[in-house]
């Protein structure tokens, strides 16, 4: 635990470091790669929160990374074109505000958790995995369907949402708000993990039938669980609809939910930033394997292969040997 | 009925044509340790299941301090006061001794749902993990983890457990098995102690500890309760002996 808090803050620092890098060799290309890294790290933060840590194997978080991008993307959209969203039960117009999108993105993506949770939490294990990735595909297909909003082709919002008194388009203006979305996610996840909750939805994990024999209720421990990572999965949606200016179905599609999911495997399960150095790794693959390959997913498939079967608990605990062997 | 905390009425449950419980009646005595024996497979796990509600009976009623409880889950069975210990150990493994104990003290003070105040400055619920600690002689252990445990420590950690949700009814499922002398002994005298805040329904094949500890036994075999009474007349009686004691007691 003492070493993987010492790793922790070496990512702190590297975090903080990239944009001063970026300054100095000029290459804000890095800086935005690394954005994507952060938003695609919280986007695992969440999925851990309900995987990693409470032992639910959602195949179906791709409807909530989906659900923020496409908020954002609908809000912003009839912002700039001036329409009215919908004029029944109440007018409602977009907005290219990121301080009012955020709320609407948080709601919504919690209210799409909580009727999924309700509904698939009745059940466990491969049927849950399946239930989970039913919904996804479902919300899916009605973005293709939805020529509204792009249908197929996607959604694109030309310029990124705004924030008060700083320019988004700037790469390093909006590495450091993804920055804060990053640090209060993990800043969040920290403090229900060692929490009176955390105690509960951990232990749900290893032994439900044990927590409910001291009386917890397991059920609504599991929802609130699932229903905080949809939302910090969601508000990842967002953040990559602005990164992009753009959004379609593909962010909605059982791939996105199978690469959150290889983001937490890679990194580790159950570890703070375990998702975040998932992603930097599997973008870092694909920036790099790449070049030479479409197919560099062939090579990943090997690498999580390897590591299933002999470093089960992330990329993070083979710096945690290193260390503990050099100490 | 005003000095019976538990009372079960003909409780039965069959899997296919096969009665695992068949009209079982038993209550239990405040101020009271009632022993269930009988020989393995006989249904008193099964029973056990039955009065914390994780096996749905067939037909029957069970009454806690004269409330229905029969329609009620398991959670809201053990919220009431109604708490086990299972005959295999089931404790959260990766979980220290003292965090197994204060998850099982969240609901009663109510802290389930505490989402961002850190359990480990709860001196409440350290200060009382650690008194149970003490009463299963387990305190020099609190920071070891559970999945390093002894059997025996496993046996003593599911007790403290149950200890923790302060019920108005204990359920043992053969808390003594795998102890060594003086564990057994820790748990006759903690018994003794506990049993005059709640009374204790005791599954035990350990003899010598059903007989120093009970008040009453009840004798299952294949499904049925065949007798009921005081240790010494369970002793003397001749279908007991036949069924599950044997001639040489």
């Amino acid at each position: 635990m003492i070493i993987e808090k010492f790793l922790n803050k070496w990512i702190l620092f590297f975090l903080l470091l990239i944009p001063i890098l970026g300054f100095v060799l000029e290459e804000p290309y890095y800086i935005t790669l690394t954005t994507k890294v952060i938003i695609l790290g919280i986007a695992g933060i969440g999925l851990n929160l309900a995987l990693g840590y409470c032992g639910l194997i959602s195949f179906g978080h791709a409807a909530f990374f989906g659900l923020g991008g496409y908020v954002t993307g609908i809000l912003s959209f009839h912002a700039l074109n001036s329409e009215l969203m919908f004029s029944w039960p109440f007018i409602a117009s977009g907005s290219s505000n990121m301080l009012v999108i955020w709320p609407i993105v948080i709601i919504t993506s919690a209210l799409l958790s909580f009727i999924i949770g309700v509904l698939s939490l009745r059940t466990t294990g491969v049927y849950f995995i399946m239930i989970t990735l039913a919904f996804a595909q479902m919300l899916y297909f009605f973005a293709i369907s939805w020529p509204n909003y792009g249908g197929e082709d996607g959604l694109s919002i030309y310029m990124r949402n705004s924030f008060p008194m700083v320019n988004t388009m700037d790469p390093t203006t909006f590495y450091m708000i993804c920055l804060f979305w990053l640090l209060l996610a993990v800043f969040i996840s920290a403090k229900l993990i060692n929490s009176s909750f955390g105690m509960a939805f951990q232990a749900v994990k290893q032994n439900e039938e044990r927590v409910k024999s001291v009386g917890i209720e397991t059920f609504k421990v599991k929802l609130l669980v699932f229903i905080i990572s949809g939302t910090i999965t969601g508000l990842a949606g967002s953040l990559y609809t602005d990164l992009n200016r753009f959004v379609s179905p593909s962010v909605l599609n059982w791939q996105m939910s199978g690469e959150i999911m290889v983001f937490v495997i890679l990194g580790g399960i159950a570890r703070l930033y375990g998702p975040l150095v998932g992603a930097a790794f599997f973008i870092v693959l694909e920036q790099t394997l790449g070049v030479y390959t479409e197919n560099w997913q062939f090579w990943l498939g090997l690498i999580l292969i390897l590591e299933i079967l002999y470093v089960r608990s992330g990329i993070l605990s083979l710096f945690e040997k290193k260390l503990k062997y050099e100490k | 009925m005003k000095n019976k905390i538990l009372n079960i009425k003909s409780l039965s449950k069959s899997y296919g044509a096969f009665k695992v419980t068949d009209e079982i009646t038993i209550d239990l005595h405040f101020d009271e340790i009632h022993a269930l024996i009988g020989p393995n497979g006989a249904g008193k796990s099964t029973l056990i299941k039955q009065i914390v509600g994780s096996v749905k009976h067939d037909i029957g009623s069970i009454i806690l301090d004269q409330e229905d409880i029969t329609d009620l889950t398991d959670i809201e069975r053990a919220k009431i006061g109604i708490s086990r210990t299972f005959q295999v150990s089931s404790i959260i493994p990766q979980f220290s001794a003292i965090d197994n104990i204060i998850l099982s003290l969240l609901d009663k003070s109510n802290k389930t749902f505490q989402l961002f105040k850190s359990v480990k400055n709860n001196k409440e619920l350290y200060l009382n993990a650690k008194k149970i600690l003490r009463e299963i002689e387990l305190q020099e252990k609190s920071d070891v983890s559970a999945s390093d445990l002894s059997h025996g420590d496993r046996r003593k950690l599911e007790v403290g457990l149950a200890l923790a949700m302060d019920p108005k009814v204990f359920l043992f499922d053969e808390p003594m098995a795998g102890l060594d002398e003086s564990g057994t002994n820790m748990m006759i005298n903690l018994f003794k102690k506990i049993k005059s805040n709640s009374p204790i329904l005791l599954i035990e094949h350990d003899m010598d500890a059903v007989f120093a500890l009970a008040d009453r036994v009840s004798v299952i075999n294949y499904g049925k309760i065949v007798a009921t009474g005081t240790v010494d007349e369970i002793r003397q009686n001749e279908l007991v002996r036949d069924v599950y004691l044997g001639y040489e007691i």
